[in-house]
């Protein structure tokens, strides 16, 4: 691929005050337009390593670039970067004291001046887009899990972001409203959005992952191809990681 | 027997027992060969007195027949003098006056000492809130600031005021501070509750703030807002919901606390209560009376917040 890199991690370590090493040495480059999705043990660093790609997490060594910014440089400007980089989380995040529309039009509006037209326009378009045109002045509390992860989803596309980082969008839902989440993010992935996702739902990564990555205390131990990953697991670890989810 | 049924009983047990507890006191206040004296108190919630109309030179008092019309002429000299607008005519036709004696009496109905001094207590507890609520915001966030320098100012604040009693700071505003800045009373008192009070709140903000989760402050940064934004846009409006039950009862104290300035030279209700001991000498009456005054006020208050709780309540 000749598409330019967006995510550049070089040798990322992770010590926490306490001592432990939550990553050492991971190293992972993310292209445009590319879906990569990590995998993993729980507990082997996957969330953590995603998330010192907008800065939620500040690393101890080695350097991070997203989209031209120098993470791990001093002063780093994390607010331009995060304007960039769209987040996901487990556990949606939603602002509960606003409706579906305001959470999607605040940021825009805040941070990117937008007028509240606008914003208005560009979130209600979102919502379409992921089905919830009706939800818009409801509250996050009188949406399923489902939708408001999928409001969440829209939230970070709000900003319009360079990419996306996931981080297990699906894990705390109930298991019938898993598929209306994965089915967005595959919309997203097939329209050419970057993304960067850490999940247990294997079947998502075969089918729309270009790159897998296993993970594990807090190593990136080997990234292929789904197919290759799956059909042909190079690692003894991996194999035995696969043996149990699938 | 139903839950109902069940409940009513307690209640009116309840009721009972207060009943039981009233009617030992009273029993209680016969014994001590105490004179209730109840029907002295409305005069001095609302007060007849009316002004008095004085004599402006000395004179002799002429009252018409009907005794609606009442003037004076001047002892030496023919000066004359009409009074207008008075009720009560206290002095008879060719009574000989002098210059500052009362000859009448306006008929005005006015608030009495209980209620000018319910009034000074509601006007320097409503004044010391603003003050308070602001106080404690700015130091509440200082309490929670990346800051060390302003987490440093915010907790020493916070710790000198809550370790020291309120009525030592009462007494070191009055004559420190007040001298030294030239403060009136109402000014010393009004900077004593609200720094007091302040204090309180910044811990009660602090709180609300740390109650919010943390993954708030993570998402709203996630899509860029700056810390002022996360603060203002989503971290206040969610610890304002918390915070919100605590300020009342810290506001319900501001205005029992606020009986401390009667120390100085103000008259709020507890002084007010107290020059009317002094002129009635019936304690238990005025005591009494002055005590359903501030529970009427701390009432009012707390049903106005109980229904700013619910209206906030509704948006979850």
């Amino acid at each position: 691929m000749t598409n330019p890199v967006l995510i550049e991690a070089k040798n990322v370590e992770k010590r926490y005050p306490n001592g432990v090493l939550g990553l050492k040495t991971a190293s992972l480059a993310v292209k445009a337009g590319e879906v990569v999705v990590i995998v993993g043990p729980s507990g082997s660093g996957k969330s953590t390593l995603l998330r010192t790609f907008n800065g939620l997490e500040a690393i101890t060594a080695g350097e991070i670039v997203v989209d031209g910014h120098g993470l791990h440089e001093r002063g780093a400007d994390l607010r331009a970067l995060r304007q960039r980089v769209g987040m996901v989380f487990q556990q949606f995040n939603l602002f509960p004291h606003l409706t579906v529309l305001e959470n999607l039009t605040l940021a825009p509006r805040k941070v990117l001046k937008l007028s509240e037209s606008e914003a208005v326009e560009r979130a209600l378009a979102l919502l379409k887009k992921v089905g919830l045109s009706d939800k818009a002045e409801r509250y996050p509390s009188q949406l399923s899990g489902g939708q408001q992860q999928r409001v969440a989803i829209a939230r970070a596309l709000a900003m319009q972001p360079a990419v996306i980082l996931f981080d297990e969008p699906t894990s705390a839902l109930d298991p019938e409203m898993v598929g209306e989440v994965l089915e967005v993010m595959r919309q997203l992935a097939t329209e050419g959005m970057t993304m960067c996702v850490v999940t247990h739902e294997m079947g998502f990564a075969r089918a729309v992952a270009n790159r897998v990555i296993f993970m594990d205390a807090g190593e990136i131990l080997c990234e292929d191809p789904p197919a290759a990953f799956f059909d042909a697991p190079k690692h003894e670890r991996l194999r035995s990681f696969l043996r149990q989810v699938l | 027997m139903s839950n109902t049924t069940t409940r009513w009983l307690w209640h009116a047990l309840a009721v009972a027992l207060l009943a039981a507890l009233g009617t030992g006191l009273y029993i209680a206040s016969k014994r001590i060969d105490y004179t209730w004296r109840w029907e002295r108190i409305p005069q001095y919630l609302i007060s007849t007195e009316g002004e008095d109309l004085k004599a402006p030179f000395d004179g002799f008092i002429v009252v018409s027949e009907d005794g609606k019309q009442l003037s004076m002429t001047a002892m030496r000299g023919s000066e004359t003098h009409d009074f207008t607008g008075f009720s009560r005519i206290l002095s008879n036709n060719g009574d000989l006056v002098f210059e500052g004696d009362v000859v009448a009496k306006t008929d005005q109905v006015g608030p009495g000492p209980l209620l000018v001094g319910l009034w000074l207590t509601l006007k320097i507890s409503a004044l010391s809130l603003v003050f308070a609520l602001l106080l404690g915001l700015v130091f509440g966030l200082g309490r929670v600031s990346k800051n060390p320098a302003a987490r440093d100012l915010a907790a020493f604040y916070v710790e000198v005021i809550r370790g020291t009693p309120l009525l030592v700071q009462i007494f070191i505003v009055y004559f420190f501070i007040g001298t030294v800045l030239q403060l009136s009373a109402f000014a010393a008192g009004v900077v004593a509750l609200a720094v007091f009070t302040g204090a309180y709140v910044a811990e009660i903000v602090r709180a609300g703030i740390e109650a919010v989760p943390k993954r708030q402050t993570e998402a709203a940064q996630s899509v860029g807002l700056s810390g002022a934004q996360t603060m203002m846009y989503v971290i206040l409006p969610q610890a304002t919901r918390r915070i919100l039950p605590p300020l009342a009862g810290q506001s319900i104290n501001l205005i029992k606390d606020s009986s401390l300035v009667s120390v100085m030279a103000l008259t709020d209700l507890t002084k007010a209560g107290r020059e009317v001991v002094s002129s009635t000498f019936s304690p238990f009456e005025v005591w009494f009376t002055v005590a359903l005054m501030y529970l009427l006020l701390t009432g009012v208050l707390s049903v106005a917040v109980r229904r700013l709780e619910k209206r906030y309540a509704s948006q979850d």
